[in-house]
């Protein structure tokens, strides 16, 4: 009987091994939170290495496709205030809004601008948002080893609804925790972004990079986004992430 | 002035919380200093260099998840007068030059489930187009430096209730806050055309500023294509003149000119689309008034908004119809000034640093225009460096033209905390 038992949970880590989607739905599912806040810090290396630093706090309600989150800047002095609103759906790309207080006016980031750097880092607006498995196709390409943890390469192409600038990606999954521990972006076959996820810790029970290395390698630049004071499943209200809560609170 | 010995005690308040609780109270502001050269003489203003410092304080705090109160204070001083020498701080803004203190703004915020409610001295921006905006009627702005213009905010209640896309926004202001305008004695205040034996002088005889509130209501909606409605009634803040005296004696003429600010009833729109290349954007309204003096007219703006890689583009074309003629054609506005013009900007990122940004208004006729370049650059976590050139030509009797001899170089240097 524990034979058959053994057999039957081999034979399904198996199958989950070999499909894609079960693997970024399982590391999808091992993500879900009802909320999340970190203070980041930005460190902007340019191709003449030259650094600049930059924070911001970062609010999310929900996950994934049906989540919204808010990104503040508090350093330094002069994008004090500098907000940004994503609300992101489970059909569809997400709805962006960028608040900059020296003019009192919210501006939406128009579909065609995402692929753009946002404020001088090397995320593009696209970047900010969350990804959810259903917006992409997946195809396992192999296995590989990632700072030396063992990962699963994957590659996902979005769905025509996602209207991505990426015409696809890798990603690397880590076969121990199901945390992202890289992502490789691609314009047609040209590699234009790469994350490299580090400082994987277990944050109550949700398994989270605390740094985050993009790399721009059109640019030849990179930014590392630190990550502190990380909570998930704070008490948020849903009314602290709409158009006039970025207006009122910035 | 108890109003102001209040805003004051407030901001007192908020600053000794900050040791109490840090975290419910957050604070920014710069010092700046500035400097603008202009290469001409102008015909009634003589300098052509003028220094300016401002120092900006904003605090924020958050009573609670649901209450904030917001405060900003302006000290400046300059060697051009365009700024009193005597020291008060003041919140109507309907001074001749600016004021050396000022609250710039005093609000109290509190918001519950889908209804928000702010009262006080508040910024209101209505509108999506840029350069021109037809409907932002609650946002007069400092016109002294007519080119460099700044905001200011009004005194109001202001209501919303915002649910999924959809927004609703009431606003009450008890009394008009002007924009300011340049100062008669000033370049940007050109004398009529001068007659070399018989010069005319324009002496400022002060303001009839109208009794009674201003109030709008809009409707936004922030859809995939984001559209607005907005419905205002009150006084236009940018003034028309009436002659109240001349004067004349051997050395020319004097005319006294007294501002007045007709009442308008704006009803408008505007929608942003984006499309695959670009995002479209227009904005329009109609004003009227029951004050005969005063026109009749329509404005609207469409323009075209693009970011591609480092560079940030909006092109458009800013157009007016008149539909009723008043009995006073003089008045200062720009906003109609700046009608049936091309409006450019672009910008460019060089680097973390470094920016440029290029703007530009051109008159369709050709007789006005003015093209401005600035380039940017930070030095280290907190300066800033700037140096704008602006170039201004045109014909004497075009908005832009008039102020043909105003071409000059900005140098701001600017440390934000």
């Amino acid at each position: 009987m524990n034979k058959v038992a053994g057999l039957a949970i081999s034979i399904v880590f198996a199958l989950l091994q070999n499909d894609p989607r079960q693997i970024v739905e399982e590391a999808q599912r091992r993500t879900t939170s009802q909320s999340q806040r970190y203070e980041g810090t930005l460190q902007v290396v340019d191709s003449k290495s030259k650094t600049t630093e930059k924070r911001w706090q970062y609010d999310r309600i929900g996950s994934h496709g049906a989540s919204k989150s808010i990104l503040r800047f508090t350093e330094p002095a002069e994008v004090k205030g500098v907000a940004l609103l994503v609300v992101n759906h489970p059909e569809r790309a997400s709805d962006q809004w960028m608040w900059t207080p020296a003019i009192n006016r919210e501006r939406r980031i128009a579909l065609q601008d995402r692929s753009t750097r946002f404020f001088g880092t090397d995320f593009s607006f696209e970047d900010l948002e969350e990804r959810d498995t259903d917006q992409f196709e997946y195809k396992l390409i192999g296995n590989e080893s990632i700072d030396g943890a063992a990962c699963w390469k994957l590659q996902s192409t979005p769905k025509q609804s996602k209207a991505s600038q990426y015409s696809y990606s890798y990603v690397w999954v880590r076969k121990d925790n199901y945390a992202f521990a890289q992502i490789e972006n691609y314009i047609k076959e040209q590699l234009v972004r790469r994350a490299h996820y580090t400082d994987i810790r277990n944050d109550q029970g949700f398994w989270t990079a605390h740094q985050i290395d993009m790399h721009d390698l059109k640019r030849n630049s990179h930014t590392i986004l630190k990550i502190d004071k990380l909570q998930y499943n704070l008490p948020m209200k849903d009314d602290a992430f709409t158009l006039q809560a970025l207006r009122r609170e910035s | 002035m108890n109003l102001k010995a209040a805003s004051l005690s407030v901001l007192l308040c908020a600053s000794a919380v900050q040791g109490v609780q840090a975290q419910t109270y957050t604070q920014r502001g710069f010092l700046e200093m500035g400097g603008t050269f202009y290469p001409q003489k102008a015909a009634n203003d003589t300098a052509q260099s003028v220094g300016e410092s401002l120092f900006r304080y904003e605090g924020f705090y958050r009573a609670s998840s649901s209450f904030q109160i917001a405060g900003a204070i302006d000290l400046r001083t300059d060697t051009h007068h365009q700024v009193e020498r005597d020291f008060k701080l003041s919140w109507q803004d309907r001074e001749v030059r600016r004021p050396m203190g000022e609250v710039r703004r005093l609000s109290a915020t509190y918001h519950r489930g889908p209804v928000a409610f702010e009262v006080g001295k508040q910024f209101i921006r209505w509108g999506k187009t840029d350069i021109v905006t037809p409907t932002d009627r609650f946002a007069p702005r400092d016109f002294l430096t007519v080119v460099d213009n700044d905001f200011l905010a009004v005194t109001a209640a202001r209501v919303s209730y915002e649910k999924g896309e959809n927004t609703i926004e009431a606003v009450w202001s008890p009394r008009l806050t002007p924009s300011r305008i340049p100062l008669a004695d000033q370049r940007w205040a050109p004398p009529p055309t001068v007659n070399a034996f018989f010069p005319v002088t324009i002496r400022d005889a002060g303001a009839n500023f109208p009794g009674g509130p201003q109030s709008g209501i809009r409707w936004n909606h922030a859809g995939p294509v984001e559209y607005e409605l907005s419905l205002y009634q009150g006084f236009n803040n940018l003034p028309s003149f009436d002659v109240v005296g001349t004067q004349f004696s051997p050395s020319g003429i004097q005319v006294d000119v007294q501002r007045f600010y007709p009442k308008m009833l704006m009803a408008g729109g505007d929608v942003a689309i984006p499309l695959r290349p670009f995002t479209l954007k227009a904005e329009a309204a109609h004003f009227s008034s029951n004050d005969d003096r005063a026109d009749e007219y329509g404005l609207y703006v469409i323009q075209l908004e693009r970011q591609s890689g480092e560079w940030f583009f909006v092109g458009g074309y800013a157009g007016e119809v008149i539909t009723n003629h008043g009995s006073r054609a003089t008045t200062f506005a720009p906003d109609r000034g700046l009608t049936k013009t091309v409006l450019g900007r672009a910008g460019y990122t060089i680097d973390t640093n470094r920016s440029m940004a290029f703007e530009s208004a051109v008159r369709e006729n050709g007789d006005g225009l003015w093209l401005k370049g600035e380039y940017s650059q930070a030095l280290g976590q907190h300066w800033r460096a700037t140096l704008n050139l602006t170039l201004i030509r045109g014909e004497i009797a075009d908005f832009l033209g008039q102020y043909r001899r105003n071409s000059h170089a900005l140098v701001i240097l600017r440390y934000s905390f």
